[in-house]
């Protein structure tokens, strides 16, 4: 909300500057997200009184005026308007002054004859919009004093952000209040309520009745008869301007401008269109519509507040008024309302209807019924003085049940616990009392308050303390280092886990991807995912299609991180990503299901491109061996085997098993899936059960004897029929080896001329050892015939 | 034969320093000092040499062996050295070539910043703690002292998955979660993924935040500032200026907004502060009675600080990074630079 800084001063003396001010009030809670001076960008500008009007000799839209603005001969002037007369006052920029956008004015010539100045309308001084000619002044504006101060373009408005807390904010009587404490100033109250001595009676005019005093506990209203409808005075429409608000016309206007100094919302009837003219505040009835005031028809549902006439709705409470009862150019007699609404009940009908207006907005924050009051009076006042309104004599005022204040004991000691202070008793109470509060009650160790009408925020003690704090100054309060006891619980215990994991990968050389929790169905199909991978968490209200379900797989983020990077040039990527997926719950009251996963996405070349030697694409053994590592860090053993899986290519996917469950898959992208995301090079991922792998945190790692007793080696090299696996052979070799055999390498598999067809080579290299003792030549040979033997049976391998 | 012995001691002296290589120093060795080498034959004669000249020539024979001997080990050295700098000079390498750098990898920098954060808070004491993305409203909101007709909550801020159940508007629920599950005192830092409904140049609908929490016997709003102003300091510098003014959380009483002196600008005022000289860093406060009542703590005898910050923006002013999308856009031209 914009405040002037003016119209604070009616009410509070401030002895600050604009940014002492906004400090000040930053510190108090009221954010101020910025500082306007609409009058920085004037110049030079005077009050101008026309003394003649001539016509231009070589144009017919010009005239040549001569103007008085207190400095010797008139100025001659040409201008284009034509609204003005001999006499009129004007706002003149002189040469040498300047204009709103930078533009300044110098003596020049226009058409032949020479001008001297400028005289302004509202929208060349940036106060307004009107543009139909000069800005006319009031008569008795004094020639050659400044224009700007003259129009209150002297002032300073501050863009402030009022905490949903804080309703009594909303209005510069609030803040003058909160000012008024802090500065240690006295509150003024300049404005009185109309005088109606002699006007009819009220009662006779209008009546009220609450038929739902939960939802409304006052309701108040003023009759006013005979106004004129027009355009507001300027002080008005520049205040309204200034904060933000269209000018209406002067009925309309008043509300508003009541509204921004009380925060206090208001709304005018057209008292002649209303049904035997008078006022229901009830609950709609099924089926009832009103056309609000922004044209649109809103169905009413029973829940909604209404004002209603005799008849039907006429506003919905507290949020829009209707159309049919609108204060328009020929009303005459207008029904006055100012209502304090229950928050709730105006927070409901403005979700239910869909609709956010500077009423409904302030209603729910909480409204002040005393401040009810006085912008009525406020209100009828300025009905009365500016659009010459009769106010009729005495106020409807329905409030059958006060609202109650609250009352909330604060012990002294408890603040200075509580902040880390030594704030005396005296001054604690100083500080509540200054911001409205009543004292009830005080001892040596407490005090007991009660609440202003306008502090719906506080109910309790903390309420009370922050207040002081407040005051006190948040910057007074001293600094303590804390003093933590680390607490027992291990809250997140593979935190520190996969924070290693995330560093041995970077350390593997791949680079960490961080995609959004949000996928769809499209998505996750098209990375040819399916299964449960298709059983989604869906969001009621997400913001586009692709974002309409929480992701299942981390997969198509992958896939999508590949063919933006291909696209721009990066066509070798290694990439991983760590993060959560989310499955519906098997029971439907539970949260749904949230896991850890990780991926890895290889592409490209191994290597990135050196002198020294020729780039190798990656395959199907880089992301296995990725894997493998990951397992390794984990000390964890996997198993792999060939499996089939819709988003990789038959023959080069993997599936990854760890005490014989599947935590994850690997391989080649199938190539449907590259095309459907544009990518045209081989794509290698795996996608790991995280949570699955961190479940087993194997022990600590026991020492092994160093062995004393050197290794001896033999190679050995078999045929075997081409389609038998190697890591079976591997496997049966380390079997058959027994105990002396410490280790078994593949190093070599050659299929090719040099070995009959059908058959391929697998060359091993054994390492015998023993802990105790050199092993004889006898015993390898021994236990290598045993691998020989071994790999004949299961395989049919001979010895190469 | 005198004659002869200084002949040869010429000789021998002159074909050592000629030899070019290791090779010729041998064959000159061989023909002198070797078995039938011609200092060896002089050496074998002297015996049949007149008995009265055999002790002078011996001595002499003797002396030229030695001095041929040396002058060879001498040579030998010389020509050692020169082979090993002849392969030096061959094998010289080019070290303005680059070297074979092993590729590494980079940590996204949300995750950087979150593990520093966390390690900052955990030297302090605080424990991590996480919770699920997806939360019930009780957790996310009524338990934080914010019922359903709280203004504070907004429709069109939160996902829904269904009536009572939404992601995450914040990390604030894992308080919650905590303190149901131990006692007091407890100290925990919170790191995760947050969501609203917000998509435009300067919101993701993804983000992320860092919560706080320490409960325990006397723990004042004195200790808040001070845990926060040395967060501060460790993370964006000693020199950073760091103030707490008034706001509102419905979970905390008295509540705060941590600002700090712009870290573009150092407090003189630029675009990315909005020229006020202070960016809003954090929002924290005294834990709210009523937030203790829900989590079964006694609020007369436990008190508590409680805050949030947000993780993107961290980053962002950490890295000059000048729009929240590139951190999920995961393009590596990004990502390498961190
Ligand atoms: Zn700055």
């Amino acid at each position: 909300m914009r405040v002037s800084l003016n119209w604070l001063r009616e009410f509070v003396d401030i002895d600050l500057g604009a940014a002492e001010l906004a400090h000040h009030l930053t510190m108090l809670g009221l954010e101020i997200e910025s500082v306007h001076v609409p009058g920085e960008e004037l110049e030079n500008i005077a009050v101008g009184e026309i003394t003649s009007i001539e016509p231009h000799p070589n144009a017919d839209k010009l005239v040549v005026c001569k103007t008085d603005v207190g400095e010797g001969e008139p100025l001659q002037i040409i201008c284009g308007a034509d609204n003005m007369k001999v006499g009129d006052k004007v706002p003149t920029a002189k040469v040498g002054g300047r204009l709103p956008g930078g533009f300044d004015i110098a003596r020049r010539k226009m058409r032949g004859v020479e001008s001297h100045g400028m005289m302004c309308s509202e929208r060349e001084l940036g106060v307004g919009e009107d543009q139909g000619g000069l800005l006319i002044l009031a008569p008795d504006a004094p020639v050659g004093a400044d224009a700007v101060e003259h129009l209150g373009l002297d002032d300073v408005f501050l863009e402030i952000e009022v905490t949903p807390n804080r309703g009594d904010w909303a209005g510069v009587i609030g803040i003058a209040r909160e000012l008024s404490a802090s500065l240690g100033a006295s509150l003024r109250q300049p404005y009185r309520g109309p005088s109606t001595e002699g006007n009819p009676p009220v009662t006779g005019l209008s009546s009220v009745t609450i038929d739902a005093p939960a939802h409304c506990p006052r309701y108040l209203a003023r009759v006013a008869l005979n106004a004129a409808v027009k355009p507001a005075p300027l002080w008005m429409r520049s205040r309204l301007t200034g904060a933000g608000l269209r000018s209406i016309n002067n009925v309309v206007d008043i509300t508003n401008y009541v509204l921004l100094e009380t925060g206090h919302p208001l709304h005018a009837f057209d008292l002649d269109t209303l049904a035997e003219r008078r006022v229901v505040v009830r609950l709609a009835e099924e089926g009832e519509t009103l056309v609000t005031l922004d044209g649109e028809k809103r169905k009413l549902d029973r829940d909604t507040l209404v004002i209603a006439d005799a008849r039907e709705p006429i506003a919905v409470a507290g949020v829009m008024g209707g159309e049919p009862t609108e204060v328009g150019e020929n009303t005459r007699n207008i029904f006055l309302e100012s209502a304090y609404f229950n928050p709730k009940s105006i927070r409901r009908s403005a979700r239910a209807l869909g609709m956010a207006t500077e009423a409904s907005q302030r209603f729910q924050r909480g409204a002040d019924p005393e401040m009810a009051a006085h912008a009525l009076e406020r209100a009828a006042a300025l009905l009365h003085e500016l659009a010459g309104a009769q106010i009729a004599h005495g106020v409807l005022d329905e409030y059958p049940k006060p609202v109650e204040r609250p009352e909330v004991t604060l012990r002294y000691t408890r603040t200075n616990d509580l902040l880390g202070t030594e704030i005396p008793p005296s001054k604690q109470t100083r500080f509540i009392t200054s911001l409205g509060f009543t004292s009830l009650e005080e001892t040596s160790t407490d005090a007991r308050f009660r609440a202003p009408s306008w502090r719906h925020d506080v109910s309790q003690e903390a309420d009370l303390i922050e207040e002081i704090a407040r005051l006190y100054n948040y910057g007074e309060i001293p600094v303590a280092l804390p003093r933590v006891s680390r607490t027992e619980t291990e809250f997140a215990p593979q935190d520190r886990r996969i924070r290693r994991l995330r560093g041995f990968l970077v350390g593997l050389g791949l680079t960490e991807c961080l995609h959004m929790s949000f996928s769809s169905e499209r998505q996750t199909e098209k990375a040819g995912l399916n299964g449960r991978a298709l059983r989604f968490v869906k969001l009621l209200n997400p913001l586009s299609e692709n974002m309409a379900a929480m992701r299942t797989s981390l997969i198509p983020g992958m896939l999508g991180h590949a063919a933006h990077n291909i696209n721009h040039g990066r066509s070798t990527l290694r990439s991983f990503e760590i993060g959560p997926v989310y499955f519906p719950a098997p029971n439907e009251t539970d949260l749904p299901q949230q896991t850890q996963r990780v991926v890895f996405l290889l592409t490209g070349n191994r290597a990135d491109r050196h002198w020294s030697a020729q780039p190798a694409p990656v395959d199907i053994y880089d992301i296995k061996g990725l894997v493998e590592a990951l397992f390794a860090s984990l000390r964890l053993d996997p198993s792999v085997t060939e499996a089939r899986h819709s988003a990789y290519t038959p023959g080069q996917c993997g599936e990854v098993r760890l005490n014989d469950t599947v935590v994850g898959a690997f391989g080649r992208v199938a190539p449907h899936v590259l095309k459907a995301f544009d990518i045209e090079q081989p794509v290698y991922l795996a996608e790991l059960q995280l949570d699955a792998l961190l479940a087993h945190e194997p022990p600590a790692p026991q020492f092994q004897k160093i062995p004393a007793h050197p290794p001896s080696w033999r190679d050995l090299a078999v045929l075997a029929p081409v389609d038998t696996p190697a890591g079976a052979v591997v496997q049966a070799a380390k079997e058959a080896g027994g105990k002396i055999l410490r280790d078994v390498q593949l190093f070599d598999i050659y299929k090719g001329r040099q070995v009959p067809s059908g058959k391929k080579s697998l060359a091993l290299n054994l390492v015998f050892q023993a802990q105790d003792r050199t092993l004889t030549d006898k015993e390898t040979d021994k236990a290598f015939q045993k691998i020989l033997h071994r790999l004949h049976k299961d395989f049919g391998a001979e010895l190469r | 034969m005198r004659d002869q012995l200084e002949a040869v001691r010429g000789e021998a002296l002159r074909a050592v320093a000629d030899a070019a290589d290791l090779q010729s120093l041998e064959t000159a060795r061989v023909h002198y000092l070797g078995r039938k080498g011609v200092l060896t034959n002089i050496l074998r004669n002297v015996s049949e040499a007149p008995e009265e000249e055999r002790p002078v020539l011996g001595k002499t024979a003797n002396e030229i062996k030695k001095a041929v001997v040396s002058a060879i080990e001498e040579r030998k050295q010389a020509l050692e050295a020169k082979v090993l700098e002849d392969q030096a000079e061959q094998d010289r390498a080019d070290l303005t070539l680059p070297g074979r750098r092993p590729s590494f990898g980079h940590k996204h920098p949300i995750s950087q910043v979150i593990e520093e954060i966390t390690d900052i808070f955990a030297g302090l004491g605080f424990r991590v703690a996480t919770g699920p993305d997806i939360e019930t409203e009780y957790y996310n909101f009524d338990s934080l002292n914010t019922p359903a007709d709280h203004p504070a909550r907004d429709l069109h801020d939160t996902f829904f998955v269904k009536p009572g159940v939404v992601l995450r508007t914040h990390t604030s629920p894992v308080q919650m979660r905590v303190m149901e599950q131990t006692a007091p005192p407890v100290a925990v830092i919170v790191p995760g993924r947050t969501f609203r409904v917000d998509a435009d140049a300067s919101h993701s609908p993804m983000f992320h935040q860092v919560e706080g929490l320490w409960v325990d016997k006397g723990v004042t709003f004195a200790e808040l500032k001070g845990a926060l102003m040395l967060f501060s300091h460790a993370f964006f510098g000693k020199d950073t200026e760091v103030r707490f003014r008034p706001h509102y959380f419905p979970f905390t009483e008295p509540s705060a907004e941590m600002d700090i002196s712009c870290t573009v600008c150092k407090g003189q005022g630029c675009r990315v502060c909005k020229h006020l000289g202070w960016l809003e860093i954090l929002g924290c406060g005294m834990v709210h009675p009523e937030v203790f009542k829900y989590a079964n703590y006694d609020s007369e005898t436990y008190t508590g600080f409680a805050f949030g910050m947000g993780v993107d923006r961290m980053a962002m002013l950490k890295h000059s990074i000048d729009s929240i999308h590139h951190l999920y856009e995961n393009d590596v031209r990004f990502l390498e630079q961190f």
